[in-house]
């Protein structure tokens, strides 16, 4: 196997001569030099980069001889290289071989699709470096671009393991001929979200809010692509965040924004949160399904196949609904309208703000008055209480986690990030008594739409099973919300809210 | 790969089943235990481990120090060293002296999906080691009667080992369909309640042609029947 590599290019980024390497490996080594190929090389990562973030690198190499999946981890070594055939992107881990390949990708890459980062067609020239038993003890790799547009040449040295000396003496002799070290192109590669920056609490608070809206609207684009090709369910889910994001900086923001952002905007963005919803709860349904045919005790785990292709037909109704709707021209209007009112807002902030609020101010405000919408909610839920109570205090402690998300600049970071996590734990508990209540009454849809159609009664009966899997579970959040809420409102989470503006 | 008679083609299997393994992608290493280094040899790596056996039973030297590639993706190799020889005391000085070999994998567990030991040929301290590290051992059997008998041999020393013992897997090696002792061995060769392997693995010249081109038949004659022969066994022995 191989490990580090060293990638070196000429100083003027200009050709690089194959004889004149061979020539200075050849005072050491026998060189063996394989025939000129081409090769088209495709780097494969999911959207959001996450076998980067694990340090891995997936390469799809094309060649006349065949195709490898390269998995290299960073510093370039080699772990594992597979021939494969017919593989096209994007497309799920599931695709992949059998075999060391998936199962070091697949946890890494969850449910997003591994698709193309860059593609680009290279000249190779690859040399093997012997010693005087015949062993390769170093690679050497001439990479020349098929174009000019393409990276320059390059030359890399990869060692062999327990050979280390040897790439380093061959790197040397390639050092001789006015060669230099490069980097990876991949660590400089921008990262998609650009960190969250500290700002100064007197700053105006629109211009705060107009710059989170930005983001979310930038979110809202990166992720329509993939969105409309289907590539994978969570371009679906990080389009609703964004949107979702959206919706609550218009409702924070009230006090500092122009009335039209009231009238026009948030209703807006409430009509399209609500367009996704149908296929994301679809998206949820299927993705839960093997965990659901493990809770079955009596029923066989292929009762529910009928449920899974009842979903998928549904899915496929709905995804069409939905994708109309996305590429039509209202909703291209929408988005360039939304472009326009946030450039507008930029532009005209400097007059209206003259004595504006600023956006410490605003933060404390917010986080203060949801952070006791939350506190009175809880309190407020008895024993009695409706399911439909804890809905509502689901949606103030969302309220509460955006406050503390958009204000994230101006707010004190220790204290958020504490109170985030506090926030989390009963956001969970809501979360699975919400989420079981809402599955329990599309189960019960489901089964009324798949009886009319027919379906068999042991199907009805594995549905039967899962309802009541999922009451039980939504009796065990009932059951635990109440610790939950006394863990939130405990004196120390008060205090900390108090640091925060949420006087409590 | 074990057996304890000599001379029945451990080695060849080893090297072209590990050459298999890395092939399909699965990280391999063979460590080559016989201080003969026959499989040190056939992959042209240098027969020496720094401080010899002694320091990497004793862990005086990381096993991972010892590692070469080999000119194969995916395939690693810890050579032979003339000291292996005396690898039994080595062994027996340590603590677990029957868990040793097992323990210093562990060490390089998480880089490789497939370790192979090529085994020297006697019943002592380093086969009781590789019983205890193995998932499986396979078995190579010369097609004669003396074989069987061995083979009966190992499976009741296995049978009677302490602890985790591992699959015992028989196949037949250098068998010569002309010979009819060959022939009626196989076909009598009892199959209830011990695993043999359906292939068969022939006596060929080419087998034998690994020493000259220092390689796996696989990778230097991979259309020839032993390569087939050896594609087949590694499909009904690779772990799942």
């Amino acid at each position: 196997m191989t490990s580090a590599t060293r990638t070196l290019q000429a100083a003027d980024e200009g050709r690089l001569e194959l004889e004149a390497i061979v020539a200075a490996l050849s005072s050491q080594y026998t060189v063996f030099t394989g025939p000129k190929q081409c090769v088209r090389r495709a780097q494969l990562d999911t959207f959001d980069r996450r076998l980067r973030a694990a340090g891995l690198t997936l390469e799809h190499q094309r060649l006349a001889a065949g195709e490898m999946l390269i998995l290299r981890r960073a510093g370039g070594a080699t772990t594992v290289a597979v021939p494969v055939t017919g593989l096209q992107w994007p497309a799920l881990a599931e695709v992949l071989p059998t075999g060391p390949l998936r199962e070091a990708i697949a946890p890494v890459t969850g449910i997003r699709a591994l698709m193309v980062t860059s593609d680009e067609t290279r000249r190779l020239r690859r040399l093997e470096l012997h010693n005087q038993d015949g062993k390769t003890v170093a690679r050497v790799e001439l990479d020349e671009p098929a174009s000019a547009a393409a990276a320059p040449a390059r030359v890399s040295v990869r060692t062999l393991r327990g050979y280390d000396n040897q790439a380093r003496r061959a790197a040397r002799l390639l050092d001789g001929l006015g060669l230099h070290a490069v980097q990876d192109s991949e660590d400089n590669e921008p990262t998609l979200v650009a960190p969250m920056s500290r700002t100064d609490r007197e700053v105006p608070a629109s211009v705060l809010l107009t710059a989170a809206l930005g983001d979310f609207l930038a979110a809202i684009r990166k992720n329509l692509p993939g969105l409309l090709d289907d590539v994978d369910i969570e371009f679906l889910h990080d389009f609703r965040v964004a949107v979702r994001r959206t919706r609550a900086t218009l409702k924070l923001g009230r006090p500092a924004l122009p009335e039209v952002m009231r009238s026009r905007w948030e209703p807006a963005f409430k009509g399209l949160g609500d367009m996704t919803t149908p296929v994301r709860d679809l998206d949820v349904y299927e993705l839960d399904l093997p965990t659901m045919r493990g809770w079955l005790v009596a029923a066989d785990p292929a009762d529910l196949e009928p449920l899974a292709a009842h979903l998928r037909r549904r899915r496929t109704a709905q995804r069409r609904t939905l994708e109309r709707r996305l590429r039509s021209v209202s909703f291209g209007r929408l988005v360039t309208e939304w472009e326009k009112e946030l450039a507008q807002l930029a532009d005209t902030r400097d007059d209206a703000d003259q004595e504006h609020l600023s956006a410490g101010l605003l933060a404390d405000r917010s986080i203060s008055g949801a952070y006791q919408r939350v506190a009175r909610g809880g309190v407020a839920i008895s024993g009695d209480s409706p399911a439909e109570d804890l809905h509502q205090l689901r949606k103030r402690c969302k309220d509460l986690r955006y406050a503390l998300e958009v204000f994230a600049p101006v707010v004190p970071e220790v204290p958020r990030k504490r109170a985030v996590t506090d926030l989390k734990g009963l956001q969970d508990v809501l979360g699975r008594f919400q989420d079981s209540e809402v599955q329990r009454q599309a189960l019960r849809g489901f089964a009324e739409e798949m009886m009319a159609a027919g379906t068999s009664a042991g199907t009805v009966l594995a549905m039967g099973e899962l309802i009541a899997h999922l009451d039980a579970e939504q009796h065990r959040a009932r059951e635990e919300f109440d610790g939950a809420f006394a863990r939130f409102a405990r004196p120390a989470s008060q205090r900390m809210m108090h640091r925060l503006g949420g006087r409590p | 790969m074990y057996n304890i008679k000599g001379g029945v083609g451990k080695t060849s299997t080893a090297v072209n089943l590990a050459y298999l393994s890395a092939r399909e992608g699965r990280r391999t290493l063979l460590w080559d235990l016989d201080p003969q280094a026959a499989a040190t040899y056939l992959f042209r790596v240098q027969a020496r481990v720094k401080g010899g056996g002694h320091a990497l039973v004793s862990r005086k030297r990381p096993l991972e120090a010892a590692l070469k590639a080999t000119d194969f993706d995916n395939l690693d190799l810890l050579p032979a060293d003339f000291s292996y020889r005396n690898m039994d005391l080595d062994l027996d000085e340590t603590k677990k002296r029957t868990r040793r070999l097992g323990q210093l994998l562990d060490s390089v567990a998480d880089d490789y999906d497939v370790v192979f030991l090529d085994c020297p040929p006697s019943i002592s301290l380093v086969s009781e080691n590789v019983l205890h590290a193995s998932d499986t051992l396979l078995v190579p059997l010369i097609p004669a009667t003396l074989s069987l008998r061995t083979f009966e041999q190992l499976i009741r020393f296995v049978a009677d080992s302490q602890g985790s013992r591992p699959e015992v897997v028989g196949f037949f090696s250098m068998a010569d369909r002309r010979k009819r002792m060959h022939r009626d061995v196989i076909d009598a060769i009892p199959r209830d309640g011990t695993r043999v392997a359906d292939t068969v693995i022939p006596a060929l010249s080419i087998i034998e042609q690994m020493a000259e081109r220092r390689a796996p038949v696989p990778a230097f004659a991979p259309t020839s029947r032993a390569a087939l022969c050896y594609e087949q066994l590694w499909a009904e022995v690779r772990p799942t």
